[in-house]
């Protein structure tokens, strides 16, 4: 098998992976009576595809990956949103990587794409209602970000220290 | 964990600890407060905060949300949206603290002063 179709099987795990995520996530009541409030699952794999096919790549799983889990199981409406937020955290992860990657582990890229996420889906909401008082209800989003996005990095640390010792990734890089 | 690390958490914790805190601080009034009802960017009804009183609002899709105040408290006790994220909003009563239909493009907020 060439290095091409070898890069597709990787990406459409990482698709299908990311998909299955989203649907658990779905599944899982957040105990708190702040609206939107999620764990982030789907973002173990973002990370994983970030550091293993780079960019240009984890964007095709980001918009697949959400248009899909949209159409299955969210509001047509929420696609907008989780696209805001998943480009959004993409871009800042990226960013961090590319620039500062000895400073800083999976675990704070984690929390600053969580922050992203949220962000991002808040700026989206903020123009389609047309308010500007989401302020207050970001810093609930964003303090609860810190922890969902610790796990979710430490998730993605130990995935990614177990798929070393695999050979899955040797034939990526040729 | 690198220190690095630790003091970047630290930081973002304070950032949003803070900003709730602050964002409580600076909206504390002892005037009467008011609950504004906003509908696609225009505003549809202002309600006293003291008074109970229930209202359905009618989106311009055709959905509705039900607002009950009591207790003075505002909250969206019922609406026909497909998440319902409005309903388990938690009961808003302080200034600035609001809630959000977003497929009706609905927003509940709390301000200061009578209508």
């Amino acid at each position: 098998m060439n290095s091409k179709a070898y890069r597709l099987v990787i990406l459409s795990l990482f698709v299908s992976m990311a998909l299955i995520l989203s649907y658990v996530e779905s599944l899982i009541p957040v105990p708190l009576p702040i609206p939107g409030a999620k764990i982030g699952l789907p973002n173990i794999i973002t990370l994983v595809s970030l550091l293993t096919l780079g960019w240009p790549l984890t964007l095709l799983v980001v918009i697949a990956r959400v248009l899909l889990a949209g159409f299955m199981f969210g509001g047509g409406f929420s696609i907008i949103y989780s696209l805001a937020g998943g480009l959004l955290s993409l871009f800042i992860m990226t960013l961090i990587l590319h620039f500062s990657r000895n400073d800083f582990s999976l675990i704070i890229i984690s929390i600053f794409g969580a922050i992203a996420h949220n962000l991002g889906q808040v700026i989206v909401a903020s123009i389609v209602v047309q308010t500007s008082s989401l302020m207050l209800y970001f810093l609930f989003l964003m303090l609860l970000a810190i922890p969902t996005g610790f796990f979710v990095g430490i998730t993605a640390r130990e995935l990614m220290r177990l798929l070393k010792k695999t050979t899955i990734f040797n034939r990526l890089n040729n | 964990m690198k220190k690095k690390e630790i003091i970047v958490i630290a930081i973002l914790l304070i950032i949003s600890l803070g900003g709730i805190a602050l964002f409580y601080i600076i909206n504390a009034t002892d005037q009467a407060l008011s609950v504004r009802v906003t509908s696609n960017g225009e505003v549809v009804a202002v309600l006293p905060l003291s008074e109970d009183h229930t209202e359905t609002f009618k989106a311009a899709d055709g959905g509705y949300n039900t607002l009950v105040i009591s207790d003075g408290k505002a909250k969206i006790t019922d609406a026909d949206c497909r998440d319902k994220i409005c309903v388990k909003t938690y009961p808003i009563s302080s200034p600035g603290e609001t809630i959000v239909c977003l497929p009706h493009k609905l927003v509940v907020e709390v301000i200061t002063g009578e209508s």
